[in-house]
């Protein structure tokens, strides 16, 4: 395959786990700043999503209807779904011959879905979950049909790769700023509510509750996330998945493993054997900041032995 | 339901051969069952249908992009919903008209880059060659697969007001709108249920198979198991679609300059296990643009070295470098010559009249008559750069034979064809407009095949006849008739 196609798919692969994570984000945290009695800060969710640097941030905290807007449709802020959308469109239509004609289309659909003057308009005065709903529903309608229609192949394993890669870093992210918070508040530790509505934001709520009975505590909370392995979210769900596909690129002969071996196997060994339940709290943001910068890392060998080689 | 005639609004232009009615009262036999089909149709059905039509276009993403004070704006290539009919006896005509001509023109290709026979017996003058920018002194003694230089032309034809059809002009360096006569037809497949095998249409769904066999069949002779690529401008090309779509359709790689290089004298593609040797490289990019050590330095769309691995027969490439001497449409006059002295046989498809600025005696003729004239640039291509001198001003056409009088050469002139008319749905009722054809015809070691369709093209400005879609133009499916 292509290195250049093999490059695109697997962005535009990490794009739509990209959206997919950032609207659920989204549509969980507009509902809890309904129940919210005092002012509901968006500060953490754009931490997330978007650029620190840019200034119109602080601006808007407090304001759920700007934030919406920035964050999905806004032309100027490069993280905006539009954009990421755009994006992916863009990659997709280079590489249509590698992509089934139903995948493109949803895509395609998919950006024109986000461009429509109508969805800009509900977001603006209508009810934002329904808007985020049709869009989540574009982003599924994506994961089924490329189940269903892709070949088992080189392509699809690069962006199955893009996936998980993308998804794991969110789920560090996210722990990284939850349990970050709660060095400022250390009553958050205690709190359900902040617990539950973390479960909700990544869908791992249901699961929660039959897997740990004794209440919201950030420990299970904690192990949920990075360790549980039936959690399609899960740190470790995700990089075993990576280290799958990557193999079976590798054993097809497709890519020339370098170190890239290496750096999965590594990870992988780290986190599961890792015992989060004795960590300190100041341990705890080291700990994630380094599989992050390893799942960085893993990312960066990708673009130097697949994608870049020449 | 209220049934409403579309005929009895119908204004019939004079002195045109319109496709669809004989005159004002009678529909042409072919057309009938379309008509009776219309009839039946209220227009806020046949609105519908047109509005699926474009609803059908978005979606599949058939678009090109109009950047508008920095938004870019989608658009669609314009469809009119009704088709084009041609009879299984035009067509059979067209068929052999056509498969005389390219087979001509591939002679005239092989004999004009080796031993010249056709200038050496004064057919065709030494000058004409000569000047033509598009004649390549790298392509002289080259050879190619088969002697095969012609892989795909498009043809363009017109009739004239008795109907009678005339060679517009051929286009056998890198023609496109193939993908539209796919398109199109899924479309009207939707459009129409049921129609299209009552009228008994032949389908056009083999092209991309003929076309795979052939370029399979035009891989150096060593090689077992052939890579085959299409090498595209990329994605901001207008015809970039065209390029996704025959990739997909025939499973071959779709490649950009970038990921191709050149070492030793062989063509790889950069593939993430490593390179991979290249065969066949169905180019999609002008002769200009190919080899930036060939051609234009500048190009960035092309591959370094690529000329000197195809003269060395590492690869091959489709169509072949330097067609555009025989699409040169100060060439073209030759044609039916061409067609006598390589065939020894009489040209079926007539030449359209054409002028020659570069000689004197017609040039004065051609500025004496300029009101009923279409000047066009030999080399031109895509509806730029012509004159139509009964739509211009006097400040026009003066400057224009400025233009021409800097270098006689590199214009031709033709009188004035009305083109024939096809009703095109529009604003609720049947309306005339100007239409052309382009049928493909794909030469391969087995022989010419031309798939039973094409691109009718229109004009749909109203009395415009400029069917080129970077000038307003549209399309329209077109369907061939088995007998």
């Amino acid at each position: 395959m292509l290195s250049r196609v093999a490059e695109s798919l697997y962005w535009l692969s990490r794009y739509i786990e990209r959206t997919d994570g950032m609207l659920r984000m989204l549509k969980i945290n507009y509902a809890s700043s309904q129940d919210a009695i005092a002012e509901f800060s968006w500060s953490p969710v754009m931490h997330l999503f978007c650029d620190r640097n840019d200034e119109r941030l602080e601006a808007m905290e407090f304001n759920s209807r700007t934030v919406l807007q920035y964050m999905v449709i806004d032309k100027e802020n490069p993280n905006s779904i539009l954009n990421i959308i755009t994006q992916v469109r863009e990659n997709a239509r280079s590489v249509q011959d590698h992509i089934t004609k139903d995948v493109w289309q949803c895509l395609n659909e998919y950006y024109h879905t986000v461009k429509d003057p109508k969805l800009n308009a509900m977001l603006k005065k209508d009810d934002p979950i329904s808007v985020l709903d049709i869009l989540i529903k574009q982003g599924m309608l994506f994961y089924g049909i490329t189940e269903i229609t892709m070949a088992r192949n080189e392509g699809s394993s690069f962006m199955r790769i893009g996936k998980y890669l993308e998804r794991s870093i969110q789920s560090v992210n996210i722990l990284d700023i939850k349990f970050g918070s709660v060095d400022h508040n250390p009553d958050l530790l205690t709190n359900t509510n902040y617990w539950k509505h973390l479960l909700f934001s990544i869908g791992g709520y249901e699961l929660y509750l039959k897997t740990y009975r004794q209440g919201f505590e950030a420990e299970n909370v904690l192990d949920q996330v990075v360790l549980n392995n039936e959690f399609p979210r899960s740190v470790i769900y995700c990089i075993n998945q990576l280290f799958k596909y990557f193999e079976r690129l590798k054993g097809d002969g497709h890519i020339t493993a370098g170190n890239l071996a290496f750096l999965i196997g590594r990870l992988q060994s780290k986190v599961k054997y890792s015992s989060i339940k004795g960590l300190k709290k100041g341990d705890l943001h080291l700990y994630l900041a380094e599989i992050k910068s390893e799942l960085y890392g893993i990312g960066n060998a990708f673009n130097q032995t697949c994608f870049n080689i020449y | 339901m209220e049934t409403k005639s579309y005929t009895k609004s119908y204004d019939l232009p004079k002195n045109t051969w319109d496709e669809m009615f004989n005159d004002s009262e009678t529909v042409r036999e072919e057309y009938k069952t379309v008509m009776n089909y219309l009839d039946l149709e209220s227009t806020e059905e046949l609105n519908k249908k047109e509005e699926l039509s474009k609803a059908l276009f978005m979606s599949q993403g058939i678009t090109f992009t109009v950047y508008n004070s920095g938004e870019g704006i989608e658009k669609i290539f314009p469809f009119d919903i009704i088709p084009r009919i041609i009879t299984a006896d035009e067509w059979s005509f067209i068929e052999k008209g056509i498969k005389q001509r390219v087979t001509a023109l591939n002679l005239f290709l092989k004999d004009v880059y080796s031993d010249q026979f056709i200038i050496k017996d004064g057919i065709v003058p030494i000058d004409v060659i000569y000047s033509c920018p598009h004649f390549l002194r790298e392509m002289v003694n080259v050879k190619v697969p088969h002697d095969i230089y012609i892989h795909i032309a498009g043809i363009d034809l017109i009739r004239d007001n008795d109907g009678t059809y005339y060679i517009l002009e051929d286009n056998v360096r890198t023609p496109s709108g193939v993908s539209y006569m796919l398109e199109n037809r899924e479309i009207t497949k939707r459009l129409f249920p049921d129609l299209l095998p009552q009228c008994k249409v032949r389908s056009v769904i083999e092209y991309p198979t003929v076309l795979y066999n052939n370029l399979l069949s035009l891989a150096p002779h060593d090689v077992a198991d052939p890579t085959i690529v299409l090498l595209s401008p990329g994605s901001f090309n207008s015809a970039y679609f065209e390029h996704t779509t025959l990739a997909r359709l025939m499973g071959i790689e779709l490649v950009e300059g970038p990921d191709l290089i050149v070492e030793d004298h062989k063509v790889y593609m950069k593939t993430t296990a490593g390179l991979q040797q290249v065969n066949v490289i169905y180019r999609r990019v002008d002769d200009d643009y190919l080899d930036p050590l060939a051609f234009n330095p500048t190009s960035l769309l092309g591959v370094a070295g690529l000329m000197n691995a195809y003269r060395k027969g590492n690869v091959t490439i489709v169509n072949a470098v330097g067609n555009g001497v025989a699409d040169d449409k100060a060439v073209y006059v030759y044609v039916p010559d061409m067609i006598k002295y390589y065939l020894n046989e009489e040209p079926l498809l007539k030449n359209v009249p054409t002028y020659q600025l570069g000689n004197a005696s017609e040039r004065a003729y051609v500025f004496e008559n300029i009101s009923r004239m279409v000047v066009k640039q030999t080399n031109g291509s895509g509806g730029y750069g012509m004159l139509m001198g009964h739509a211009s001003t006097e400040e026009e056409i003066e400057a224009y034979k400025l233009e021409i009088l800097k270098d006689p050469r590199q214009f031709i002139a033709q009188p004035t064809i009305s083109l024939s008319s096809s009703p095109c749905y529009m604003q609720g009722k049947l309306q005339p407009r100007r239409v052309d054809f382009r049928p493909f015809a794909l030469c391969g070691p087995n022989g010419i095949d031309i798939i039973p369709g094409g691109l009718t093209r229109v004009a749909l400005k109203e009395g415009s006849l400029v069917v080129n879609s970077s000038q307003g133009g549209g399309s329209k499916d077109t369907w061939v008739l088995s007998k």
